[in-house]
């Protein structure tokens, strides 16, 4: 051919870079799948719900979460007394500390959405990172680290996080966000190890590390882009989970002091007798059903996901 | 036999690794907490001033730590614990209880939830896309995500005597909750009257495990089941002209099953979860209950071995799991 | 006649739409015939063979048309009889036999199973036929009770074989039976098919994306694309003499090992998507022949010269396709 040289001038980007590029790519695929699953579609659809809920809330609640809104000495029994059950002014009564329920519903969303993701964040970071080193290092470092994780996974999570939290001392958001994050991190590791191992094998991993590759790039160049479908998958799932997590540890009693959550609600309405006869049935029986939508939502949109990055799924 | 014998030994040896790290974890978190440790195992109360110090000596809180850690192993393995200061008893008899009211609990429950669990998970797979799998596929991923507490008193105001639907249906069924078995009873034996009121308390912390846990099992049986339906040797099965019934028999059900035990053996560690949830809903006095008491009386000598033994149960429940599968699995044999 | 398939249609319903896999494909086979049923991936091969013995997936069906085996509509047998024609008139090898066998029997329990079932034989008494079909196909008995696992990809291939002669069946399809293996095992393969389709009297339709395959063993050779049938006629005739444009172009994308060390010239364009199909004829987007009616109307498989059918405007004995109106619903 002729003589003309072409200089190729290769792009200086970092190996960060270039798999975050790849795994961004990915994303916009997966979005397009989304788009076409029904059950992906519902799900999202009551997370923007929720969502919407918790960003609007000082705009939805007419009153603040803790508000004392009834003045024991002036107040109109069972419209806006405490422990009053459902009316025209507070649609889902009034606790037995004086607040209206309906706002603490609306402002609970803000606490369970923010601990939940996260919380979920931190798993699913320290899992990640965990997974991928444990998984591509192997040899006695996977060893280690397997067993350690054995033993956070066997310890029942409630105790071990009742003693994190106790050492931590009050609890305030970050506290509640580390507790649940550092406690649930060995699912997540344990599903990103397998992973890893099974894409390790996988030939062009062979035919990187014939070319010289570094270990560090490998991991970062093929073994991420390829696990990170996986590991956003599975986060949405701890978030579920985490907000699950939350709800439990403030019906134990342990919550955050100067605002409510979901669970704490449920927390005071058994304590206020909303399930004894003459009780205000709906002060418990709300905050749980948003929960339960709340998860359900992650969890529908966690698992369509699951089938539409996991091509072998899909085929079926 | 010899090569499975071999990998038994090494998950054995794993496991003995595992429980010496719970153990030692539960030493450091004793040590980690603020404060005396000493103190720590004495309640706050003025008038135990004097077993503060009869707890330093006994644990050896004046001594170099090292000797401190062979004391405490010393003392863990001879099964010497400490007492509870909240009952006077020994920690390991009322751990030993305890663990026992929630293995018949988490037992039935789990027994309970397998069978059925299998069975409709089984049957969505089969009747894939009909009406069936949607519906008990949409509930199993709503209760799924139901907290076990909630479910647990919205059974308890429904079914327990003096319950609100009792109030104004008369023949509305009443279930004893609280306990697990009637006090008036007294101390347990092993006759009619007590093992029945056993029974009957049983009944509601059992239905509300089982039905937080029964989705878990359902729909993970569902996706494994029809992960292998959609596998080649299934169509070659078909194509040898079986039935379906004995298709899922012969291939599908001997591959599904392994994945499901493995599967089932790290839900575990959730399932105890939830039994903490039911027990304290329902005032069943198990190693959950007894955990929450525990915490709320600062009861240290009793928090730091339920540690132990939660972690420990949950790790030879795994071990019992893994040998199952590898019984099931030839592939594993040889690997 | 053993078989005669006409105007097959069968469709897979899908999250993306409804995919046309085969649209209208008739054949014909007579005993002891080996047939090979060429083209690329995802022409419609694979699907047919699935039809002929009802193995379509949950979300496939067939459409309309027929499938005449032995003078009997095998589209509208009841699901009873189908299984008991499966296996022990027709069989079938499936490619890359690592996930077409049970990973958790042995090969003798999966070998004996067709056996106990359509011959009402004790498994002992199946197990020595087991142990004679494993020495027909050059496998040592001895090794009856090991697992797929255990076995190299041709040694599977060979159990597949012989699973598939278990029964005596009439007629084998073999999907792809030496794609997933290396040259040297591919000949041996092949060679041993041909042998025992000889001495057993075998018909068989050869199902292949490799020209090559079937230049060794078939006699007659169709060959398929976007869901129909192009060309059919007999191997030699067709190779040497390919009457359909896509046909030339498969033909000529062959390297010739004695020919000019040139890179064989490809045909240009991608596969048709099978949920929206070109209008007209299928293969026209690709097609350097193409002229206005290839794109309105779709030929029909005529005959063009006695013994050779082809789906081509080129030649004026060709006849547009009709609408079809029975529809059945089977799968």
């Amino acid at each position: 051919m002729g003589a003309t040289e072409v200089v190729v001038r290769p792009r200086v980007v970092s190996p960060f870079q270039a798999s975050l590029r790849v795994a961004l790519r990915r994303m916009q695929v997966v979005w397009v799948g989304i788009r076409h699953s029904r059950t992906a579609m519902v799900g999202l659809a009551i997370l923007v719900l929720f969502i919407g809920m918790a960003v609007f809330a000082p705009w939805l609640a007419p009153y603040g979460p803790i508000d004392r809104v009834a003045d024991t000495s002036n107040c109109v029994p069972n419209i806006s007394c405490p422990l009053s059950p459902p009316s025209a002014q507070h649609p889902l009564g009034i606790s037995e500390e004086g607040s209206d329920i309906y706002s603490q519903v609306i402002w609970g969303s803000q606490i369970s959405l923010i601990v939940g993701i996260f919380s979920a964040m931190v798993a699913s970071v320290l899992g990640t990172a965990v997974g991928l080193v444990s998984g591509y290092m192997g040899g006695w470092v996977d060893e280690v680290m397997m067993r350690f994780n054995d033993v956070v996974l066997s310890v029942p999570w409630l105790v071990l996080m009742i003693i994190v939290a106790a050492r931590i001392g009050t609890i305030d958001l970050l506290g509640l966000i580390l507790v649940i994050g550092l406690t649930g991190w060995s699912i997540t590791a344990r599903v990103i190890r397998a992973q890893v191992l099974s894409v390790k094998e996988r030939l062009f991993v062979e035919r990187a590390r014939m070319i010289g590759s570094s270990r560090s790039h490998i991991l970062l160049r093929h073994i991420f882009p390829n696990a990170f479908p996986l590991i956003f998958a599975n986060t949405i799932l701890t978030v579920a989970v985490s907000i699950l997590s939350e709800a439990v540890l403030a019906f134990l009693g342990l919550s955050i002091y100067n605002t409510v959550s979901w669970g704490k609600v449920i927390n005071q309405a058994i304590g206020g007798g909303a399930l004894v006869i003459g009780g205000n049935v709906w002060w418990v029986i709300v905050p749980g059903l948003c929960l339960v939508f709340l998860v359900f939502g992650f969890y529908l949109f966690g698992f369509a996901l699951d089938e539409i990055l996991n091509p072998r799924l899909r085929r079926r | 036999m010899a090569r499975i014998l071999k990998v038994m030994v090494r998950k054995v040896i794993n496991a003995a690794i595992t429980i010496f790290g719970i153990i030692c974890l539960n030493y450091a978190l004793l040590r980690l907490m603020p404060g005396d440790p000493a103190l720590s195992l004495t309640p706050r109360d003025p008038k135990y001033q004097g077993l503060a110090e009869y707890n330093r000596e006994l644990f050896g809180f004046d001594k170099p730590p090292w000797e401190q850690f062979v004391i405490y192993l010393q003392r863990t393995v001879t099964l010497d614990w400490g007492i509870s200061y909240r009952l006077g008893l020994p920690v390991f008899d009322v751990l030993m209880r305890d663990l026992g009211w929630t293995l018949v609990l988490v037992g039935t429950s789990t027994v309970i939830t397998i069978v059925i669990g299998m069975l409709v998970g089984s049957i969505a797979a089969q009747k894939r896309g009909k009406p069936f799998d949607l519906v008990s596929t949409a509930t199993g991923i709503f209760l799924y995500g139901m907290p076990i507490f909630w479910l647990g008193f919205l059974l308890l105001a429904t079914f327990e005597k003096g319950s609100i639907v009792g109030h104004y249906f008369t023949w509305w069924p009443a279930l004893p909750s609280q306990g697990y078995y009637d006090d008036m009873l007294g101390q347990w034996a092993w006759d009619g009257a007590h093992l029945t009121s056993a029974a009957q308390h049983l009944i509601l912390p059992a239905l509300t495990l089982t039905l937080g846990t029964l989705a878990g099992i359902s729909l993970v049986m569902r996706s494994s089941l029809i992960d292998v339906m959609t596998e080649d040797f299934v169509t070659t099965a078909k194509a040898k002209g079986l039935s379906d019934r004995q298709i899922l028999r012969r291939h599908i059900l001997p591959n599904g099953l392994p994945p499901m035990v493995a599967l089932i053996a790290l839900d575990l560690a959730f399932v105890i979860g939830g039994a903490y949830q039911v027990e304290v809903v329902f005032n069943y006095y198990g190693i959950g209950w007894e955990t929450i008491q525990a915490i709320d009386n600062l009861d240290f000598p009793l928090l730091q071995f339920i540690i132990v033994v939660g972690g420990v149960a949950i790790v030879l429940a795994n071990l019992v799991s893994d040998f199952i599968l590898l019984l099931l699995d030839p592939r594993i044999k040889v690997s | 006649m053993l078989l005669e398939v006409k105007d097959l249609v069968i469709e897979y319903t899908t999250q993306s739409g409804t995919v046309h896999a085969v649209d209208g494909v008739s054949f014909n086979l007579d005993e002891g015939e080996a047939l090979g049923l060429a083209g690329e991936s995802g022409c419609g091969k694979t699907t047919t063979a699935l039809a002929l013995m009802r193995l379509l997936p949950y979300n496939g069906r067939i459409v309309s048309g027929s499938i005449l085996f032995r003078g009997r509509d095998l589209v509208k047998v009841s699901d009873t009889r189908i299984r008991k024609i499966r296996w022990k008139d027709i069989s079938i090898i499936f490619q890359g036999a690592m996930n077409s066998l049970n990973p958790v029997r042995n090969i003798g329990q999966q070998i004996a199973e067709p056996i106990v079932l359509h011959e009402a034989v004790e498994e002992q008494e199946a197990m020595r036929r087991v142990g004679e079909l494993l020495e027909l196909v050059g496998i040592n008995r001895e090794r009856m009770r090991d697992y797929p696992h255990e076995f190299s990809g041709g040694m599977r291939q060979r159990v597949m074989i012989a699973m598939a002669l278990a029964c005596n069946p009439k007629l084998v399809i073999a999907d792809e039976p030496v794609t997933a293996l290396d040259v040297m095992i591919q000949a041996q393969i092949l060679e041993l098919l041909e042998r025992l389709r000889k001495e057993l009297h075998l018909s068989m339709i050869l199902i292949s994306h490799d020209l090559s395959v079937m230049a060794e063993t078939c006699e007659k050779v169709a060959i398929m694309y976007g869901g129909k049938m192009m060309e059919i006629g007999t191997t030699v005739d067709v190779f040497t003499d390919a009457k359909h444009p896509y046909t030339q172009g498969l033909v000529a994308a062959f390297p010739d090992i004695r020919g000019p060390r040139t890179m064989p010239a490809s045909i240009p364009g991608d596969v048709p998507s099978l949920i929206n199909p070109p209008t007209g004829c299928v293969f026209h987007p690709r097609c350097k022949f193409a002229f206005d009616r290839c794109t309105t109307a779709e030929p029909a498989l005529a005959e063009v010269t006695p013994g050779r059918q082809a789906a081509c405007f080129l030649y004026p004995e060709v006849p547009e396709v009709v609408l079809r109106t029975e529809t059945v619903a089977a799968r």
